[in-house]
């Protein structure tokens, strides 16, 4: 009976929320990663019937946002906020295929309907303003030199009917210098018609998420026509975190980062100098015992009571094999693969969930190593592994080299390599070259590289774009590297800090899917890390005197030309005497005169003296 | 002073000493090309070979390079350079073109000083000029200056203004005036600047001009061979317009000489100048200073209206001190000028001190830019100081120079003060 009952709740709400076109779902996925580092990745889903979200009703939709884009004519919107570094060799893929993660700073891309490119940018101006306030970032500073109108890297994710298609515009820009804080998670959560207080957004606290190792939260929004159904706009926000476990348990009674003391650590016993006082760490920390409310500091208040009861709101990536304890009432699901398990959380029932540390077997824990693999969930190789760095040295010029490694013993790999570059880093094309190593032997060729889209930079008004499509041998590492020279900037250009150097946006590889049936247009995507470019600097404190020593250098030129054109020869003795030899010739007479009075009256003085006495 | 006497043989010799010596530095010593073309003294912006080969790629595919901050030099020398094998594959066909230019601005030189112009010119003829420089010495001091040969190594593209414009005092000195219009005119579409010596090119042509063909009124001549001139731009103009596909060019080439957007540094007083300069005090002072460059051309021709090589001799000077991107191609061209001069250097005052402080910037530059962008122990005022003294002692130069030429003019007048203490009044 009760099931019944329960069956046709279900169904009503279901039929409720169809009638009301509008669902909405959240689901964190949990996922242990080697070396003591936890993949937190919170999803939340809602969507709105397109004719609706056109007449203005929001429900679902966030409504602030839905103004903006609705005034700027927005059609398809990425915007992501990064931190931090995704360590690939020992995290292996990334989370989502890289779809729903930017480079360190802030990013954003959108498809505006427009008529023309100046129409296009007008909007692009709107949109990056309005965003601005509504994520407290400075989404403003995206001006010219900092957008890019990407050729091959991006394509819509989501459904557009063909007349608008040709009107589409897609814009890039991307602020590498904006620091990501807590200021830009607190609009972000009130687009969640839960907010923050119910459901799994509740854990989401900007102390444990910007302590994170990495982290990127996401908003994605695009029109989706499933079959045979009216077309719906869709926004994704997706946060994903790799915690570092030991770092968030570490405020409960040891607030202070300290050296742990010598008996705590975890040593690998197996090296040969393997003593006392020398310790190798571990490859793997047992610390991977934990719970949701140690590493965020509290428990899921409740389930959010909009959201989807079909989608578990919480799952674990964990082998079947190790335990798992969760609050009381919360029905656990193992999923059929044996790898993943997901719980459902019911009514008003805090959630936590708390995972002990692997079982050590037995024989195993008298040389203190760890097997490892059968405790974690093996991530994917990911399908390239990609480094950026600058070469050379000199704030004069130098290069940039992007090392990308195919790992597939049997397969190539095709990609989209792009970059935004700030202007006033003066880009070389002609030097660029792909060199490879690897199984395919050691050659230098440029039959790597398949297609280069490039636009140059323009001295303060746009910035370089370049986009290269490469295709990778299997097994094989690619240096691709080219040469750039710094300029120097007016110094009203230069920003208070202008020694630390000037942050150069993450290049985007967009690895193309070689599935040409599949609707997916990218198979996995990454980004560098950004670069720190250090330009020559003028000396800040002296413009006067820079003003005055090259004018009175020039003044020195004209003024001795002048002279020598304009007046005329004489010989040393003729010509009129000059003005100040005649006043020399005058002051001296004068003086001549005045000592010959002086004289005189000296000599009156003594002759009327002299006869005094004479009488006598 | 047999030494001196100009055959055809020891002409023959200089000259390949000349390119032997140049093409032994292009292919002995691999770095030097490189390293002297990456050197601000010799690659600004409107010079740098690198640039031109960034230039020359994106013309070869397809790109338009003054769609760029990077290339703005003029859109003829792309097919000139395209033409040539690729610079990567074959570079010696670019060294030797580089070479020939030098070589043709030896040979130029070579005919100016053998026309006696600078000591004996149509309405001047200087009591000293018995001892004027053979064109040999005049020649050799051109192509074994080591300016000269930093600015060919370095494939400075200043080396094909540099030789245009000596081929116009050529021409114009060998009496074919329209030659001379023809040369200057690339000079001047090559880099702007030597469009102001057009007025005193002009009076030399009219000077030079031979006997069977003359316009006695200058007027006439002037008009008909500005007219060429214009005449010649235009066409070069169109013919980039052709090449770049659009008129983008001009304010890339020359619209970046004039407002100075670029600000890398060089030897010249402008880069540090607009670096520090006030946002809304740029336009004035842009204007203050090309007003500045421009207006000695009407003072020094009408004041040396005898002597108009030696008005386009201290021309050269002060451009190769206060034009907006100034390298040591430009005092090179200047150098190169002053042998001409060799009779009046005894009425010159300064000459140690201005070969002093020339030596002195000339060591010290390069070491200062090392201390600012390299080592990071001296700022940029380190490298300022020294493009300050490095004007000053040229610009102290260019004063001696014209005092020296001024002074043998007024001996004409008054034969018996040679050798007397004068003064100016």
């Amino acid at each position: 009976m009760h099931r019944i009952f329960s069956f046709f709740l279900f169904a009503l709400l279901s039929l409720n929320f169809a009638s009301a076109s509008s669902v909405y779902h959240e689901q964190l996925v949990l996922q242990p990663l080697p070396l003591s580092a936890l993949l937190a990745s919170f999803n939340f889903r809602s969507s709105t019937a397109l004719s609706a979200f056109e007449a203005h009703n929001f429900r679902f939709f966030p409504r602030s946002l839905g103004q903006i884009l609705q005034h700027a004519d927005t059609r398809e919107l990425h915007l992501r906020f990064t931190l931090g570094r995704w360590d690939a060799e020992s995290w292996g893929a990334r989370p989502w295929d890289g779809a729903r993660e930017g480079g360190t700073g802030v990013e954003l891309w959108a498809w505006l309907e427009a008529e023309t490119d100046e129409e296009a940018d007008q909007k692009w101006l709107t949109l990056t303003n309005a965003l601005s306030g509504l994520f407290c970032a400075s989404l403003n500073f995206i001006d010219g030199t900092r957008t890019t109108r990407p050729v091959m890297s991006f394509q819509p994710e989501g459904d557009h009917p063909n007349s608008t298609v040709n009107n589409m515009h897609l814009l890039y820009g991307v602020l590498p210098h904006e620091v990501v804080c807590t200021e830009n998670l607190t609009p972000f959560l009130k687009l969640l018609p839960c907010k923050s207080k119910a459901g799994i957004a509740t854990l989401l606290d900007g102390h444990k998420l910007f302590d994170a190792s990495w982290q990127s939260m996401a908003i994605d929004v695009r029109p989706v026509c499933p079959d045979g159904q009216g077309c719906r706009l869709e926004i994704e926000q997706t946060i994903d975190m790799v915690l570092d476990i030991e770092r968030s348990k570490r405020p409960r009674d040891n607030p202070i980062p300290r050296p742990a003391p010598g008996h705590e650590l975890k040593c690998d016993t197996s090296k040969p100098y393997h003593a006392d006082d020398t310790c190798f760490p571990a490859d793997y920390s047992t610390s991977q015992d934990w719970s949701l409310s140690q590493l965020f500091g509290k428990t899921i208040e409740r389930p959010c009571p909009l959201t989807d009861p079909g989608v578990p709101p919480v799952c674990l990536n964990v082998p079947d094999s190790r335990t798992v304890f969760v609050s009381h009432g919360v029905v656990e699901k193992k999923n059929p693969d044996g790898m993943s398990r997901c719980f459902d959380i019911p009514p008003e029932v805090d959630f936590n969930l708390s995972l002990p540390g692997p079982e050590q077997k037995e024989g195993e824990e008298g040389n203190g190593q760890i097997e490892v693999t059968s405790d974690l969930v093996k991530s994917k190789t990911p399908l390239l592994y990609a480094e950026r760095s600058f070469t050379g040295h000199g704030q004069e010029r130098g290069g940039v080299q992007t090392m990308l490694r195919n790992p597939s013993p049997d397969n190539e790999v095709e990609f989209i390599y792009m970059e935004s570059l700030p202007w006033f880093m003066r880009i070389y094309l002609h030097t660029m070259d792909a060199r490879i190593e690897g199984s395919y032997g050691h050659n230098s060729s440029n039959s790597l590289i398949e297609e280069v889209y490039y636009r140059p930079a323009l001295d303060r008004a746009r910035g370089t774009q370049l986009e290269v499509r490469m295709r990778i041998p299997p097994a094989s590492t690619v240096f691709l590297t080219y040469d750039f020279e710094k300029s120097i900037l007016r110094y009203t250009e230069y920003p208070p800090d202008a020694n630390r150097g000037f942050d150069v946006a993450a290049a985007v590889i967009t690895i193309l899917n070689s599935d040409k049936s599949s609707p997916r247009f990218a198979a996995y995507n990454l980004r560098t890390t950004s670069l720190l470019c250090s330009l020559p600097t003028p000396d800040f404190s002296m413009p006067y005197n820079v003003i005055i020593f090259t004018s009175t250098a020039i003044a020195l030129a004209f003024g001795g030309m002048f002279n020598i054109l304009v007046r005329r020869f004489v010989a040393a003795d003729e010509g009129p005497e000059s003005n100040l030899k005649a006043a020399g010739q005058r002051l001296k007479g004068r003086l001549a005169t005045l000592f010959e009075r002086l004289r005189n009256k000296r000599a009156g003085v003594v002759a009327e003296k002299q006869p005094a006495p004479a009488p006598q | 002073m047999d030494g001196g006497k100009v055959t055809p043989g020891r002409t023959m010799a200089l000259l390949a000493g000349a390119s032997v010596l140049r093409l032994a530095m292009f292919t002995l010593l691999p770095g030097l090309p490189d390293l002297l073309a990456g050197r601000v003294e010799i690659s600004t912006p409107v010079t740098s070979f690198k640039r031109l080969q960034e230039g020359l790629f994106l013309y070869n595919h397809n790109v338009s390079p003054y769609d760029g901050g990077v290339y703005h030099q003029a859109p003829l020398l792309l097919p000139l350079f395209s033409l040539l094998p690729s610079f990567a594959a074959f570079p010696l066909a670019t060294y030797m073109l580089y070479i020939g230019a030098d070589l043709l601005s030896a040979r130029a030189l070579l005919r100016i000083a053998g026309s006696g112009e600078a000591g004996e010119s149509a309405l001047f003829a200087s009591p000293r000029r018995e001892k004027r420089a053979s064109g040999l010495v005049v020649a050799a001091l051109f192509l074994f200056n080591p300016f000269t040969i930093a600015s060919c190594v370095g494939r400075s593209t200043g080396v094909f203004t540099t030789c245009a414009i000596l081929h116009a005092i050529a021409r114009a000195v060998s009496g074919a005036p329209l030659g001379a219009m023809v040369a200057l005119s690339f000079a001047a579409y090559l880099s702007m600047y030597p469009l102001l010596l057009l007025p005193p090119l002009l009076l030399l042509c009219y000077d030079r001009q031979l006997s069977k063909h003359a316009t006695q009124s200058l007027t006439q001549f002037a008009t008909t061979h500005l007219a060429v001139a214009a005449g010649v731009l235009a066409a070069l103009f169109w013919m980039s317009f052709l090449v770049a596909g659009s008129w983008e060019f001009l304010p890339s080439t020359y619209g970046v000489q004039l407002t100075l957007s670029d600000l890398a540094p060089n030897v010249g007083l402008w880069w540090y100048f607009f670096v520090e300069m006030f946002d809304s005090f740029r336009s004035f002072f842009l204007a203050v200073f090309w007003l500045h460059l421009s207006c000695y051309v009407g003072g020094l021709t009408v004041r040396l209206r005898r002597q108009p090589l030696a008005v386009l001799t201290l021309l050269l000077g002060i451009f190769a001190v206060f034009k907006p991107y100034p390298s040591i191609s430009d005092t090179s061209l200047f150098l190169a000028l002053v042998p001409l001069y060799r009779h009046v250097v005894p009425l010159m005052r300064y000459t140690f001190v201005v070969a002093a402080v020339i030596m002195y910037a000339t060591f010290l530059g390069p070491a200062f830019y090392h201390l600012w962008i390299y080592a990071g122990s001296g700022n940029a005022n380190f490298f300022y100081a020294i493009t300050l003294v490095w004007g000053l002692g040229q610009s102290l130069l260019v004063c001696d120079l014209t005092f020296a030429v001024l002074r043998d003019e007024w001996e004409v007048e008054r034969p018996e003060m040679v050798g007397k203490e004068i003064r100016q009044i």
